[in-house]
């Protein structure tokens, strides 16, 4: 990999760290998504997340090659059309706005290739979109920085295994780039290449929200400097230093693995500052604009 | 978020197919509202649904319903002596009922229950408790040890998601001691939410107001007892110069007798509290209960039981606007143990529409209870309720609650004989005549003694210390 090419990555995985994670924390500020009447987010809902972690490369690498878009783009209308029905309320233009958003992605990828830069950016986008709203579910359906740097912690375990013991990372990436709908953003252009996966985008954005409700602008001034360098930056340019030190360089390192110590130490650091604020606490602290009301039929 | 999810799902499945709610469930669950509760700081959206119950959707309220009498009548066929001979002697096929079949059922009375309570028993007695009302013998009411853990536990929940209790209150309880059942579900509902009780009984009023005013360990937010016992704290209260700033209280329960606006509105401006419910509850029905809304309709909980009015005159379900005795049957499987069938409490209500324009809307109501049937004024100006006259006075100037009176038709005339201190005949006509109620009034001044055997109240089951005696 050239000086060049490693250039490109790392400033393309450190715009999308930076971006997609101060969208959430923007979303976060202006919008409340739903939550049901009783539940809030605990330590066995992060089990449960890991076990979707854990099962889903399996179904991705059984679904036959057509299915998955068609899987994917059905995932990503209903999850564009739940975390942004707060922001359109009105069911048309709402769901004029995700088809064309949707249509673009996947005409692109079809007329255009898999290394279309139009596509790269479609995708990047409903990928990105996505994040930010799952992001707030989770967020705001009561999950506390202490949940996600823990679940962030075990996915980080969870990449070394599977990239030092069972190369199973290596087969996802390969097997998920460049669909329709692929669950990464990432931008081509011309021999240049940077990929950035959307479990990564996620656990970034979880991070700096929750720190963002939990410890107000001091966590988000921990947490955003650790997403960028620790997320976007380092496992952009480890491996060129890996091979410029060991004469073989590694095709892939896991971005958890690099994220997960720093990430936990972040989150230990700012719980120095005392216990996490509650959504009722940080609720208390913003004035929201007012309520996007349905208008009458 | 998941599990809470699923427990949800899970009791409101038990309720709609009638399966035993496991109480354990129904516990994790208030566990769920009070970590909701303590993240959010008030439960989320479309929490009417949870707290309405199924039973409060009109398009399926039938069909459960029809589903839920035919489950309970099943079981008491089977298990109740004394409903397996009713129902054969009806000639009733209980697995056939319907809401409009149910009245080839004769009602069950409370002389039943006092004559023959052994064949009323379908399940494990644990406890036993007794009805206190001022009427005759009481009847007692054994509950399983199923219900003693389940109904508290439904109305945790249900307190807790209205917002009307939350960790760190504390409930005083002025009832009636023999009241165990309430007592102890007052105990443990309080328990559930992570709060504090103090089970005061019926003392020497100022001896409650003690309590009220206590600060050590967890001073009373929230306060439970009869119309008239807590008339007495609030006469005592005022002769002793206190007022809302001396107290903590936010919310007030009455029930078991007739609550009038005047003391309600007297107990809000005495003790500061800025809820003064008036709730409805019988120790025959449980744990079927009524709420009061501002329109003073008593909405019942549907999802409980089978509530109906049958008319005065025919004792066929009454038309809307016509007066009635409540009748209620409480559902298996909610009531196990000692369950009773379309039982009659006597009380008058006014059958009301079925479509109401008030904040619990969701839930079928009738009117406030009116007073017994057997105290019902027949004059020949019309019927004069129980309700009609304590309201009117619990309005005399100066009046010192519980204010008592005895109430008799002579010659188609109402008359009326008031124990009061400061009050003249005058007074009394005045407010009846304002609510277009014609009385010739008379004023006594009576002894305690004398004044009870005149009117005999539910504070009355007084309850003797040595606090003030031994001095
Ligand atoms: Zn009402």
């Amino acid at each position: 990999m050239s000086a060049g090419e490693t250039l490109f990555l790392a400033g393309v995985d450190c715009a999308f760290a930076l971006a997609v994670p101060l969208g959430a924390v923007l979303y976060l500020r202006r919008v409340r998504v739903p939550r049901p009447p009783v539940g809030t987010f605990n330590g066995r809902d992060i089990a449960v997340m890991m076990g979707f972690v854990l099962a889903l490369p399996f179904l991705y690498l059984a679904l036959p090659g057509a299915a998955l878009p068609a899987v994917l783009g059905l995932v990503f209308a209903g999850g564009l059309t739940v975390g942004y029905q707060p922001i359109v309320a009105r069911t048309l233009p709402r769901w004029a706005a995700i088809l064309a958003l949707l249509g673009a992605d996947l005409t692109s990828r079809l007329l255009l290739g898999g290394n279309s830069p139009v596509y790269w950016l479609a995708n990047s986008c409903v990928v990105g979109l996505i994040v930010v709203s799952a992001t707030n579910l989770n967020v705001q359906g009561g999950m506390r920085l202490r949940n996600i740097a823990w679940f962030i912690l075990l996915l980080g375990l969870y990449d070394l295994t599977f990239a030092t013991v069972l190369p199973l990372t290596q087969r996802l990436a390969d097997a998920i780039q460049g669909y329709p709908f692929a669950p990464s953003a990432g931008l081509r252009i011309g021999g240049l290449g940077a990929v950035i996966g959307m479990g990564d985008l996620l656990a970034y954005s979880l991070y700096t929200t929750a720190a963002y409700k939990a410890y107000g602008a001091a966590g988000l001034r921990t947490a955003l400097p650790l997403v960028v360098v620790f997320g976007g930056l380092v496992p952009a340019v480890t491996p060129p230093v890996v091979g410029w030190l060991t004469g073989h360089t590694p095709s892939l390192v896991p971005a958890q693995v690099v994220f997960a110590p720093a990430a936990f130490l972040g989150y230990l650091a700012l719980r120095r500052r005392g216990p996490e604020r509650r959504m009722r606490e940080y609720l208390a602290t913003v004035t929201l604009p007012a309520p996007v009301v349905e208008p009458a039929a | 978020m998941i599990e809470a999810g699923i427990r949800q799902v899970r009791v409101a499945l038990a309720m709609v197919f009638g399966r035993p709610v496991n109480p354990r469930l129904v516990e994790r669950l208030i566990g769920d509202a009070l970590a909701t509760i303590e993240e959010f700081g008030a439960p989320g959206d479309d929490v009417e649904q949870l707290i309405d119950g199924p039973f409060a959707d009109p398009a399926e309220r039938r069909d459960l319903q029809t589903r839920a009498l035919q489950r309970t009548a099943r079981r008491l066929a089977k298990r109740s002596v004394f409903y397996r001979e009713r129902f054969a002697a009806a000639g009733v096929d209980p697995g056939a009922l319907t809401p409009d079949s149910l009245r080839n059922v004769p009602v069950t009375r409370k002389a039943d229950l006092v004559a023959r309570p052994r064949d009323f028993i379908c399940g494990r007695p644990q406890m036993v408790t007794q009805t206190t009302g001022t009427t005759g013998a009481p009847a007692r009411v054994w509950v399983s040890r199923y219900e003693i853990e389940l109904w508290p536990a439904l109305i945790a929940l249900s307190l807790l998601l209205r917002g009307e209790a939350r960790p760190g209150d504390c409930m005083q309880v002025n009832m009636s001691s023999r009241a165990t059942a309430a007592v102890q579900e007052d105990v443990e509902v309080f328990r559930l939410l992570n709060a504090a009780t103090r089970v005061v009984g019926q003392v020497p009023p100022d001896e409650s107001l003690d309590h009220l005013l206590d600060t050590a360990g967890v001073t009373p937010t929230l306060l439970s007892g009869y119309p008239s016992y807590i008339g007495q704290m609030v006469s005592a209260a005022r002769r002793r110069g206190l007022g809302p700033d001396d107290f903590r209280l936010r919310g007030v329960y009455l029930g078991g007798e007739v609550l009038s606006p005047a003391l309600a509105r007297a107990v809000r401006e005495t003790f500061g509290a800025d809820q003064v419910a008036d709730t409805y509850g019988m120790t025959e029905l449980l744990p079927v209960g009524g709420r009061t809304c501002r329109h003073h309709h008593l909405h019942l909980d549907p999802n409980m039981g089978f509530a109906e009015v049958l008319d005065l005159e025919t004792g066929e379900p009454a038309e809307p606007g016509r007066l009635g005795t409540l009748a209620v049957t409480p559902y298996f499987p909610y009531r196990e143990c000692m369950p009773v069938f379309r039982y009659d409490t006597r009380d008058v209500v006014r059958a009301l529409p079925e479509r109401l324009d008030c904040e619990l809307a969701a839930v079928p109501a009738v009117s406030q209870v009116l007073g017994k049937a057997n105290r019902l004024l027949d004059t020949a100006a019309g019927l004069v309720t129980p309700r009609d006259v304590a309201e009117a006075l619990d309005e005399l100037p100066g009046a010192e609650w519980p204010v008592r009176y005895r109430a008799e038709v002579v010659d188609g005339k109402l008359h009326v004989t008031v124990v009061a201190e400061h009050a003249s005949p005058v007074d009394v006509t005045e407010r009846l005549g304002a609510r277009r109620i014609d009385a010739v009034a008379e004023v006594v001044r009576l002894g305690p003694e004398e004044a009870r055997a005149l009117c005999p109240l539910r504070c009355d089951l007084e309850e003797k210390t040595f606090v003030r005696g031994a001095a």
